[in-house]
């Protein structure tokens, strides 16, 4: 600490000094995503139209201040990961155009990369049910996909008053045709590996 | 006038009406939907929520198979399609590394054309009040609930196209048909998305605002222009409106079942026989049937 920093300034503040952060994540982020954290106005519109921000951990005003921060271990284990809907509100109010809904789905990006357990792991496993629909036929079987997800998580009774209602209108439809040159869709998977590398 | 087609896969099950009707419609303004070929899934929540590039990827085939075609549009009726597809092409369009990337993957030129708009946005532009020459049926007495959902005319740097907040499109569209349109607060407020499955309880608190304000605003039924939006309002409005003691129920249909009944087209060619909450009885009450 320089000499002439009079003391009772760092006593006010002893846990956060701004010359003394870490600014390698928004670094991070803009490279990565093309967002300026720094651009944020701290207007807040982005929670206060948040689809889900009433149930969020931490809203997206606070996520963007978190990145400034550069609090990494905190935004990957966050609940906000799994509860995103994705409407994409705080990216299209943001004054200065911030795109939070893209930062999201970058963080759980890495954090699925870096097999952080995810804080609802049914949101992941109906992902990577659906993911696995699309790189076996090309395109989402819903019938199938809802049943293995039903049995994975041994919710065998869940939505038994609705499945049969669902089958009588021709809502389920138990056979879903796979694409013809479905090569051309597994080497896309092959190019983007979900999980890191060992 | 030709434009490409991309059904998605919901119109291949769940919303198979919104399918049918969407093409129906389209035939009767002289719009020529032509289905690309070998179209595959846009990726959905599932794939731009755990890898950015696959998701773009998927897209890019799509966009490729379109490109192939030689025609300057493509459309799909569903907003998810809609988002993910434009998605993609506006991140290769303005987006130099990325296009690289996407090249890579998929092995041919990244391609940001043709120019994606969703069906609604198709029909808002290219025929616009024009539907009402076509209208044969009006659908006087019915006042509905024109909801667009979250991915239609969102985020406005993807969709340019309308108010992201406060749209019209869908409410012009309906007043041609003679019917009514209520004024309320959730037009673009999310339904729960994709967590019907995984996080049904999130679809029940987001789902049940939606429903609510269609019920308090005084809607007979909601109107909407995605499968998402209809499966969660229609599937689970049995238990949103238990668990509160609403004994009101209201059909969820898609703007095209509406623009084909008033073309003249019965209820059972436009697929209505499988919305859960039947419209039957409300369109029987306004001699609609």
């Amino acid at each position: 600490m320089s000499e002439t920093m009079p003391k009772p300034v760092a006593s006010f503040f002893p846990a956060l000094r701004l010359d003394e952060l870490d600014d390698a994540l928004a670094r991070e982020i803009k490279e990565e995503c093309g967002v300026d954290v720094e651009l944020c106005l701290e207007c807040g519109k982005c929670s206060g139209g948040c689809s889900n921000g009433h149930i969020f951990d931490y809203t997206p005003r606070k996520i963007v201040q978190l990145i400034k921060l550069g609090d990494r271990e905190r935004l990957l284990h966050m609940d906000a990961l799994w509860t995103c809907v994705s409407c994409q509100l705080c990216w299209d109010r943001c004054p200065s155009a911030i795109n939070v809904a893209r930062v999201m789905d970058y963080l759980r990006e890495q954090t699925y990369k870096e097999n952080v357990p995810p804080t609802r792991k049914e949101v992941a496993l109906f992902h990577e049910l659906m993911l696995g629909s699309v790189e076996r036929i090309g395109r989402v079987a819903e019938t199938r996909l809802v049943l293995e997800f039903n049995i994975k998580t041994k919710q065998y009774t869940k939505d038994a008053d609705i499945g049969p209602k669902m089958f009588f209108k021709g809502k389920l439809n138990p056979f879903t045709s796979g694409i013809k040159k479905i090569e051309e869709v597994r080497q896309i998977f092959r190019k983007n590996p979900l999980r890191k590398e060992v | 006038m030709n434009v490409a087609y991309f059904p998605g896969c919901s119109q291949h099950g769940l919303a198979k009406e919104n399918d049918l009707s969407s093409r129906i419609v389209c035939r009767r303004l002289g719009i020529n939907l032509q289905e690309i070929e070998d179209w595959n899934c846009c990726g959905a929540t599932a794939a731009h929520s755990l890898n950015h590039l696959l998701a773009i990827g998927l897209s890019a085939r799509n966009l490729s198979r379109a490109r192939d075609m030689g025609l300057e549009k493509i459309t799909t009726p569903c907003a998810g399609c809609f988002n993910r597809l434009k998605t993609a092409s506006y991140a290769m369009k303005n987006n130099q590394i990325i296009a690289e990337k996407v090249q890579k993957i998929i092995g041919e030129p990244a391609p940001h054309e043709p120019e994606v708009k969703s069906l609604l946005q198709l029909i808002s532009e290219e025929i616009g009040q024009g539907v009402q020459q076509k209208v044969i049926k009006p659908l006087s007495g019915l006042r509905l609930a024109a909801y667009y959902g979250c991915l239609l005319t969102r985020p406005k740097q993807i969709s340019a196209f309308d108010d992201p907040d406060q749209p019209v499109s869908m409410d012009h569209l309906i007043q041609a048909l003679g019917a009514e349109t209520i004024s309320w607060g959730y037009k673009t407020e999310c339904c729960g998305g994709g967590y019907a499955a995984s996080q049904t309880g999130i679809v029940y608190d987001l789902g049940g605002q939606v429903l609510k304000a269609a019920l308090d605003g005084g809607a007979e039924a909601i109107v909407v222009a995605c499968p998402m939006c209809q499966a969660n309002l229609d599937t689970r409005q049995e238990a949103i409106c238990q668990s509160k003691g609403e004994t009101r129920r209201l059909p969820i249909v898609y703007f095209t079942q509406l623009m084909g009944l008033a073309f003249g087209y019965s209820p059972a060619e436009l697929g209505m026989k499988r919305l859960l909450n039947s419209p039957y009885p409300l369109l029987k009450k306004k001699h609609l049937l």
